[in-house]
């Protein structure tokens, strides 16, 4: 290095003394707005060294005598060579239109948007307005095509649905991958404690969304299959900010406070009426038992005394939010960075949970030389989580408050926590829950660059994603899971590490009369591992509740795993560009991965795509309508091995099935030598235009997305001994539609109005299955997979009416044969939206600006736990009733959909009979339960005022902005639980559309202030 | 220099050709957790780790899925709970996707899978330390092992598939038909003839493995399920006849820590590395449980009445509304043996196969047996079906928590008669959902 550098100042002094003639001093500009260039290179031409302008725009150098002319270059401008007699006092530079196009980072290489043949939607990091969300990935929400984001509950920093393109796989991922500055990131959720069947976490909340410059999603097989095997669920790919060559360091300072409300909470009957109700149900079932009315003995004798307690009240709070950023970046001639540190807490709605996250960024790039260019990005993140169970958890702490009936206390009369049945007392948990989650993540990646020719490069790239998650919990004596065990404590360390290595060598040439012909190609590969480690430790019997770390507990208890994975992949891409007209395109990549069976290692994924830009053709510009006009098509192949087991190929026994304090070992699963890729086969064909002096841009795509040889958990009859064979096996079929329309509706020097409205249509529908597969719900199997119908659809039995007659259920009789089994039961809907989408304004006037944004989702069904629980007309004597249950039929005549209360269990298979209404054969599970989840959302408002430059620069600041913003501020929607955008059991992929004692969406309003120095 | 390019490309070039070459290697990768199939049962340790873990099998429906199945859905146990697994249980309306039911047969299907691997695995092992004596004691406990899975499936869901082969490959599957209850029933005997062969004589003290009682003891109930009277007295009288077992003199002993009492003929036992936390479903929560399983208010009369429970009034605890079962009691700790066979149940086969074949007298000693102990005056006279009736409802309360009360009702068919349950395609479980689905050869039973 100390070499180099001296060797380049000798380079420079050499020249000094050879041509050491004249001086010329100038000034160079931008041609179009006079603005001083700085950092613009000045060399004498044929002559390597020269030197630079100063951020005035001003430059000395001296030459010869000889010498006629100067050569001027920029990024982002056409170079100029300037003879020196026509050297005036400023020298003007074109900016270099062609360059300053659009250009997009897709895999492996950027490429100017409007050759691209592939599918992609880009966002910018400004996009991403904090709107309640903590992970960058929760704020797509509504803003770009094909993608479906939904929060699966209130909690901060809790899991999320996050789907490109629908769901391709039904046991492997269908998590898109995730890549951060070149780096594959892990995405799947660390933390181990049971919460209830909820996706504990947002493992990309980790990174702050304020760091990122850009997002590019990719999502048809031309742009995701040189992603090969991890491609399939398409591709995000994240840019974070980088500082720009000789700039003056920016200081940006920001933050927000918000406050958060529940928009609706839980409700209960009261005390008379649970009482009411519970001697209806004793004396329908007395009645249909056939007894005499007399005889019946009423558990209530009068309901109306009883009383009623609030049990809701103390579940909520208004939650707080803060966050905090410092951030700086600039560059000097040969290196940039970007530095910033943030801070955010989040409180949930619903006590006790938070999640608070500290991030720091460090980017760095050095051009060592003309030819060798080295960087870093580097992310340090500490997460932590205050963690509680709900959804399917009787101790939980919504359950804990809502279940148990409205007449009886929270507290004993001596004072202390009062339990029913099988539930917790919610504030016994929410004072004494100790259930923390401390995650530590290092995302990081070095790269160097070397330029063998102008046109060929190499670049090697060296990446780490080290995320570990630290939790420990303790329940004391206070509360149920501690109560038998004198306080029970766990603590659970879990490190992912995910190590990448990357060449690349990419050739970019264009040639030719004009550069006609334009190519840009590459080869590369990659080196690929995955570790997981789990080490866990737990201990029950505590002597005081003062005393929770595990080694002051009388039994103790440890154990550790690890699984590991590898990959090894070839990549190759071209594409050619004729006459900034015709683009083809096409990719290979090979992947081997060690998961599969030895015989079936290696998958090929190829692709291929063809752009043709219509507007530049003569007869379309003579139409004189269209400002841009574009047609792409693409075919390709992309595979999914993520989601299966380190080892699912194998045929194993497992250890652990211990005995008498001695190992043992049983079969644990069924050896598949032939297991390998899952296949996605993807077309795509997409026009983008624009037109009215680009003021309106269309863009608009079909796909019909087909993956087959499924990485399916086929279900095997339990004489095997085991309950599922992994297998390639089935096919799902996603095709959709998507719509984006971006408009600049007024631009005039102090009013503007933009409009952006995107909307996507995606068909879900397993075209080949071995058999059907049921689950959900803890073994009810309300999810069901079954051909010819969408993944995640609900199989229940059809409530038809509850006959006005007599009070009882009737439900469709499936097959016709006069009784109610099993065999009608039937798919009834489905948790998967049939449209999403956002609607986006932005109004500026002078200094203010004020942005209203809608998402929408459209067909989707919520099955609604809640309600099948709380709506039980009698049968559970542990369990209270939610209002829905005052509905119920209570004299001849009445319609509605709520049967009789009852709890007779006579014959179950009566369709019409009084077992059916909650019990007998359907138990409840009637679609009765199932409603439209579909909604519209005012999901933010922002209303913000940059204070004037010339007040703001007298204190010293360059840009200053302050904001009140609101979030989830109105909800349409016919769902009649909490919220509509929930999904409580998304810790399996397969059984979405659950509302369970869930943390609902919250309503913020939020101010927050921006300043850059 | 330009050459210098090219032959840097180059490199780069040929070293992606060299990783290619490499690859395989990189890409080997071995659990460290979990043996390959082909070296489950190769020598001596994995012998013993292979029945250690036929055991666990075991253990894994008899924990908490198979007592329940023999309680709650008759009379001495009712549903108090909120999971509505239970409450079909409870209500004898039990779907075919019902989770206690699917769970149970899932479980003891996959213990007797590791059973077969055992019996298919162990002559083919040569390893100096297995002796000939250690490999007969293994395959006779996978085959005891068989025995009472095929035993447990054939009393809870009818004739059933019968699998005698490890899996390792699918297909092998296809083509086996459901049995009818007598072949499975003369599996599961042709089993224990085996097991009882080689199986080791009784020791003074192992009750929580099998040895030739065990085996002796199961054929008996067998008998008593297949009314072979003269051959139910016959086993069971080996058993009583075998100084090891003996009734503990106060009934709490025998569910009170350190547990394996004289009394247990076969115990699985737990630890605090294995634990079985089924106190959770019978104590209420303000204990720390989850009170899914309830003794009603009948069974608390009568246990707590003197002169019918007797001692055994202790099974319960609490009063009021919050009367729980405390045969399961390791609250916190969780190690509550399952009671599988216990002496007292051999007395009363005996008594239940002499009743039937005309020995009154004796029938009436033995249920005196386990009155006298109970602490309850002795039963006499009555005419036979009055002698069946005390030995029934001695049964019920001496196995009150114990996976007998379901059984024995529908055995001797009185499920109609004390449930209310007349249906008889209701007194077996049904066949798993899933298996209907998945299993061409699989037929439900009626009426599901």
């Amino acid at each position: 290095m100390k070499t180099k550098l001296l060797f380049i100042i000798w380079v420079l002094f050499a020249l000094e003394v050879q041509a050491q003639d004249r001086a010329i001093t100038g000034k160079v500009v931008d041609q179009t707005d006079q603005q001083p260039l700085p950092g613009v290179s000045i060399r004498v031409s044929g002559q390597k060294s020269g030197t630079l302008t100063n951020t005035d725009g001003s430059f000395s150098i001296r030459v010869s005598e000889a010498e006629k002319s100067l050569v001027f270059s920029y990024i982002g401008y056409l170079g100029k060579t300037v003879q020196l007699r026509d050297i005036g006092k400023l020298v003007t530079l074109e900016p270099d239109l062609q360059q300053l196009s659009e250009v997009v980072v897709t895999g492996y290489s950027t490429q100017e948007r409007k050759f691209i043949a592939g599918s992609i939607t880009t966002l910018k990091g400004e996009d991403l307005t904090a709107t309640g969300g903590s992970g960058f990935n929760q704020l797509i929400q509504g803003k770009a095509t094909g993608v479906q984001v939904s929060s699966n509950s209130g909690v901060p920093g809790g899991g999320i649905t996050f789907r490109i393109r629908g769901n391709n796989s039904i046991n492997a991922s269908v998590e898109p991958l995730y890549v951060i500055d070149g780096v594959f990131v892990n995405s799947s959720n660390s933390i181990r404690a049971g919460l209830g069947n909820q996706t504990a976490s947002n493992p990309l909340a980790d990174i702050n969304p304020e760091d990122i410059e850009s997002l590019v999603i990719l999502k048809d097989a031309s742009a995701t299959a040189i992603y090969g095997s991890m491609g399939a669920n398409g591709v995000v790919l994240v840019t974070t900010k980088r500082g720009s060559l000789n700039t003056k360091a920016k200081i940006n300072l920001s933050s927000y406070q918000g406050w958060s409300e529940a928009v609706n909470k839980f409700k209960s009957v009261s005390g008379a009426e649970t009482a009411m109700l519970a001697n209806e149900a004793v004396l329908n079932t007395g009645l249909d038992q056939k007894k005499d009315p007399a005889s019946i003995v009423l558990p209530f004798a009068d309901p109306s005394s009883q009383p009623t307690y609030d049990r809701v009240s103390g579940l909520f709070r208004t939650a707080k939010t803060s966050n905090y950023e410092v951030s700086a970046q600039g560059g000097s001639a040969t290196s940039t960075y970007y530095t910033g540190i943030g801070y955010l807490k989040q409180e949930s709605v619903v006590k006790p949970s938070d999640f608070e996250r500290f991030t720091g960024r460090f980017n760095y790039d050095n051009r060592l030389t003309d030819k060798l260019k080295i960087g870093t990005s580097f992310n340090f993140t500490r997460t932590e989580r205050a963690l509680s169970g709900s959804d399917n958890n009787p101790t939980g702490v919504i359950n804990s408050a809502i279940f148990p009936r409205s007449y009886l206390p929270i507290y004993k009369p001596d004072g202390t926590y009062a339990r029913y049945g099988s539930f917790d007392n919610h504030i016994a948990l929410i004072e004494n829950l100790d259930n923390h989650a401390v995650g530590w993540r290092t995302i990081g990646n070095v790269f160097g660059e070397y330029t063998i020719l102008p046109e060929l490069k190499l670049r090697t790239s060296w990446s780490i994603d080290n995320n570990s998650v630290y939790e420990n919990s303790y329940s004391n004596t206070l509360i149920s899971a501690g109560i038998a065990s004198n306080g029970s404590a766990a603590s659970y360390e879990t490190k992912n590490l995910v190590l990448t290595n990357e060449q690349v060598l990419t050739y970019i040439k264009s040639f030719g009369e004009n550069k006609k012909h334009n190519i840009n190609a590459l080869v590369g590969n990659t080196i690929y591992s995955k570790l997981y480690e789990t080490t866990s430790a737990s201990g029950t019997g505590f002597a005081t509740n003062s005393l929770r770390s595990i080694d002051n507990a009388a039994i103790r208890s440890g154990s550790s795993s690890r699984s590991q994975n590898k990959m090894v992949s070839f990549f190759g891409k071209a594409s050619y560009t004729y006459d900034n007209k015709y683009t083809i395109d096409g990719s290979i990549r090979a992947d081997a991965s060690s998961k599969f069976g030895i015989n079936k290692q290696w998958g090929y994924f190829p692709s291929g795509g063809l752009t043709w830009r219509a507007g530049e053709e003569k007869f379309i510009k003579d139409l004189n309508i269209f400002d841009e006009l574009k047609f792409r098509g693409s075919i390709g192949l992309s595979g999914n091995q993520n989601g299966i087991d380190d080892y699912a190929a194998l045929g194993l026994w497992s250890a652990g099935y211990n005995y008498l304090e001695t190992a043992g070992t049983a079969p644990s699963q069924l050896a598949n030598p032939d297991l390998t890729w899952e296949t996605t086969r993807q077309i795509d064909l997409g026009t983008e235009f624009s037109i009215l002096k680009k003021r309106l841009n269309v863009s608009f795509d079909y796909y019909n997305k087909y993956t087959y040889d499924l990485l399916l958990n086929v279900p095997v009859p339990y004489r095997s001994g085991f309950s599922s064979y992994l297998q390639n096996y089935g096919a799902v079929r996603n095709k959709g539609l998507e719509l984006s329309i971006s408009s600049v509706n007024v631009e005039t020097k102090n009013f503007s109005w933009t409009t952006e409205f995107n909307v996507s249509k995606n068909d879900n529908k397993i075209e080949k299955l071995a058999s059907d597969i049921t689950l959900g719900a803890s073994g009810r199997n309300i999810s069901i997979l079954r051909e010819g119908y969408a993944v995640n659809s609900f199989q229940l039995y059809k409530q038809l009416y509850v006959d006005p007659k007599t009070g009882n259920a009737v439900y469709d009789d499936v097959n016709g044969d006069g009784l109610i089994t099993s065999a009608d039961r039937q798919i009834v809907g489905n948790a998967l939206p049939k449209y999403t989408g956002g609607l986006n304004n932005t109004v500026k006037v002078k200094n203010f600006d004020l942005n209203v944004f809608f998402i929408f989702q459209q067909g989707n069904k919520i099955m609604n736990m809640n309600d099948f629980f709380l709506v039980h007309g009698g049968t559970q004597s542990n369990i209270g009733f939610l209002p829905r249950q005052l509905e119920r039929w209570h004299y001849e005549g009445q319609q509605t959909d709520i049967p009789r209360m009852t709890t007779f269990s006579g014959d179950p298979t009566v369709n019409g009979g009084s077992a059916n209404n909650y019990g007998g054969n359907v138990a409840s599970l009637s679609s009765r339960y199932l409603e439209d989840g579909s909604f519209i959302r005012l999901k933010n408002v922002s209303l913000g005022y940059t204070i004037p430059t010339v007040t703001s620069a007298r204190w010293g600041i360059s840009r200053a902005r302050i904001y009140v913003s609101g979030s989830n501020l109105l909800t349409f929607t016919k769902y009649k639980g909490l919220d509509p955008e929930v999904s409580s059991q998304s810790s399996n992929q397969n059984t979405a559309g659950y509302d369970w004692a869930t943390v609902p969406q919250s309503r913020t309003i939020q101010v927050g202030v921006n300043v850059s120095l | 220099m330009r050459t210098q390019k090219i032959t840097l490309t180059a490199a780069y070039l040929f070293s992606l050709t060299l990783l290619f070459g490499s690859c395989k290697k990189y890409l080997d990768v071995v659990p460290n957790n979990a043996l390959p199939t082909a070296s489950a049962i190769i020598d001596a340790g994995t012998a013993r780790a292979a029945i250690i873990g036929t055991y666990d099998g075991l253990q894994n429906y008899y924990s908490a899925d198979y007592p329940t199945l023999g309680t709650i859905t008759a009379d001495n146990v009712i549903f108090n709970g909120t999971l509505s697994e239970y409450l079909q249980l409870d209500q004898n309306a039990i779907p075919t996707d019902n989770v206690i039911t699917v769970s149970a047969y899932r479980k003891i299907y996959r213990m007797i899978n590791s059973a077969n691997s055992v019996i298919a695995g162990i002559p083919g092992v040569n390893d100096p330390l297995l002796t000939p004596e250690e490999k007969n004691k293994i395959l006779g406990e996978a085959y005891f092992l068989r025995a009472i899975g095929y035993f447990d499936l054939g009393r809870g869901w009818g004739g059933v598939q019968i699998q005698l082969n490890p899996t390792v490959d699918l297909n092998a599957l296809k083509g086996v038909k459901r049995s009818t209850l007598a072949q499975t029933y003369d599996q599961v005997l042709a089993d224990l003839v085996k097991a009882e062969e080689l199986l080791p004589a009784d020791d003074a003290n192992t009750r929580n493995r099998a040895q030739k009682s065990t085996a002796r003891a199961l054929r008996a109930r067998l008998n008593l399920y297949r009314e072979n009277w003269t051959e139910a007295e016959a086993y069971a009288t080996q058993v009583i006849n075998q100084p090891k077992f003996k009734l503990v003199d106060n009934y709490k002993t025998f569910f009170t820590s350190p547990f394996l009492s004289s009394e247990s003929v076969l115990e699985l036992s737990f630890s605090a590395n294995d634990r079985n936390s089924f106190w959770n479903l019978w104590y209420p929560s303000s204990s720390g449980g989850q009170f899914t399983l309830k003794p009603s208010d009948s069974f608390v009369a009568k246990i707590n009445n003197p002169a019918i429970g007797g001692s055994r009034k202790t099974l319960v605890a609490g009063s009021g509304t919050t009367v729980y079962g405390v045969l399961y009691n390791t609250a916190g700790v969780s190690v509550d043996p399952a009671y599988l066979i216990r002496i007292a149940e051999l007395y009363l086969i005996r008594a239940e196969a002499r009743a039937n074949s005309g020995n009154l007298d004796g029938a009436r000693a033995d249920l005196n047996v386990i009155r006298n102990r109970a602490g309850v005056a002795p039963f006499t006279g009555g005419n036979k079906e009055q002698v069946l009736q005390a030995i029934a409802d001695e049964n019920s309360l001496e196995f009150a928590f114990e996976a007998h009360r379901w059984f024995d009702l529908a055995r001797t068919k009185k499920t109609g008669e004390v449930l209310g349950v007349t249906n008889p395609n209701f007194w077996l479980f049904p066949i798993p959902y899933s298996d209907i689905l998945s299993d061409p050869d699989v037929v439900q039973n009626p009426g599901y």
